[in-house]
């Protein structure tokens, strides 16, 4: 009795040795990989969609019914689940059938710290089946002087992340969507000239389609290509360590 | 007597009542027909009034470029050569120019701009904005869109650029008016870019002598307009 309890007892401090070895080599290489990842951890935590139209506006209307506003929702809802999966906080200018302002959509993205902006859209125009995200083009605006920048340029600043975000976007959706362009396009959308945030407008084509249903289909697409490009963004951006001060394309 | 005489008003009331049920819709589709009359009257007017300054013959022929859309369909731009008579006043060219823009392509097709809008105003300022002023169909019957929005703009600005270099930026007006948007997505707050000039810091122009260099400018401009982009 005594001595299978002395042999069960060495057993078990020769492997409680052994373990603690193997711990504590394997334990510098974890430290490594673990302790710069604060510092170069994201800082883009929000993602913020913007169903587009809304309430008395029902933004491009189709021949068989469809409504703009009503598709949009459908896929805020869809994207809203992709990327809540993928750990993402989510906010939405509106879930219901309502239209807050422009400069209220805005708002609420520059109200985050370490947010980005999606605007949805379906057109009335193009190509059936076909998906573009949009940039505002680089107008060259002269710098704001002193910290303060002027709400009608907030997206100034955050021009090269918008471009980052659209292209990764955009390619995603040009793999799923054929006759999509392969980057990102420019146009001076209404709604991101007020966003101080990398923003992007989505467009799908189009509400002219002969059945509802074709569009339907392509949401869980475009919501999946949405959430892809967001990801792959996420690494780029890097919150403003200086308040006021907006964060660059890293390289 | 008194059954019989209510009786008479009572017939009496009963025509009365039918022949204004009848006559009604007659008179109300009269009236219907009268209004849009005088609606495609007054867009006739105006395009006549506009047209006049068009078919100013006096004007040598030149090649205009003008920019339609492309046969794709995929919402890009081609340009098209059209001969017209212009005249070298820039602001006077700058009309007759989107004035067969608006008028269209021969194929329909190929639009950019709604068939029932109006180009009411043109001017240019001495920086080198121009200033258009479109009636409201501009904004209520172009599609609602990003892509369908920007290309009726860049339809504009690219023909503006291509025919009348004067113009470095645009600002778009419709009936008067300062607007938000064009249909609900393009910005029409600010002035859109033109020529490639524009986009550098506005080179201060000489204010006083801008009337005595156009007509001096001119013949060498509308020269350099069409081979400009060859």
């Amino acid at each position: 009795m005594t001595r299978l309890f002395r042999k069960t007892l060495l057993v078990l401090t020769v492997a409680a040795l052994t373990g603690s070895l193997v711990a504590r080599s394997q334990n510098p290489a974890q430290g490594s990989a673990q302790s710069p990842a604060p510092s170069t951890r994201s800082g883009l935590n929000i993602v913020v969609l913007d169903p587009a139209h809304g309430g008395t506006d029902p933004g491009a209307r189709g021949t068989g019914g469809v409504r703009e506003s009503d598709i949009v929702l459908d896929l805020a809802a869809q994207v809203k689940h992709g990327l809540e999966s993928q750990g993402f906080q989510v906010l939405q200018t509106r879930t219901a059938n309502e239209n807050p302002s422009f400069d209220d959509r805005s708002a609420l993205a520059n109200a985050q710290n370490g947010a980005i902006f999606l605007t949805l859209h379906v057109s009335s125009t193009g190509l059936s089946g076909t998906v573009r995200a949009y940039t505002m083009p680089d107008t060259t605006l002269p710098p704001g002087n002193g910290g303060l920048i002027p709400w009608d340029q907030a997206q100034a600043a955050y021009l090269p992340l918008s471009r980052k975000l659209g292209d990764a976007i955009q390619g995603e959706l040009a793999q799923r969507f054929k006759g999509s362009p392969p980057n990102v396009q420019t146009a001076f959308v209404r709604q991101l000239r007020t966003t101080a945030a990398p923003a992007i407008a989505i467009e799908i084509s189009s509400v002219s389609i002969q059945d509802k249903a074709d569009l339907d289909r392509m949401l869980p697409g475009v919501a999946d290509a949405i959430v892809r490009g967001v990801v792959a963004f996420r690494p780029s951006y890097v919150t403003p360590t200086v308040p006021g001060v907006p964060p660059g394309v890293k390289p | 007597m008194s059954p019989k005489w209510r009786v008479r008003i009572l017939v009496g009331l009963l025509v009365a009542v039918l022949a204004a049920a009848i006559y009604f819709p007659i008179l109300k589709r009269r009236v219907k027909r009268q209004a849009q009359v005088q609606q495609t009257s007054e867009e006739q007017a105006r395009r006549e009034l506009v047209q006049s300054l068009n078919t100013n013959s006096n004007e040598p022929k030149v090649k205009a470029k003008l920019f339609w859309g492309s046969d794709a369909g995929d919402g890009t731009l081609a340009p098209t050569i059209v001969e017209l008579p212009l005249s070298n006043d820039p602001a006077l060219r700058a009309k007759q120019v989107l004035n067969t823009l608006l008028a269209g392509p021969v194929d329909a097709e190929l639009r950019t701009l709604p068939s029932d809008a109006a180009l009411l105003a043109f001017y240019i300022l001495p920086d080198g904005t121009a200033i258009a002023d479109f009636s409201e169909a501009m904004a209520n019957s172009v599609p609602s869109g990003v892509q369908s929005e920007q290309l009726a703009v860049d339809s504009i600005t690219k023909t503006l650029e291509a025919n009348v270099p004067q113009v470095r930026r645009l600002k778009i007006l419709i009936h008067g008016q300062e607007v938000e948007t064009l249909a609900g997505h393009l910005d029409l707050t600010g002035a859109f870019p033109v020529s490639a000039k524009a986009v550098a810091p506005v080179v201060a122009l000489p204010v006083a002598p801008a009337a005595l260099a156009a007509p001096a400018n001119a013949p060498a401009v509308s020269g350099a307009a069409t081979p400009q982009k060859k």
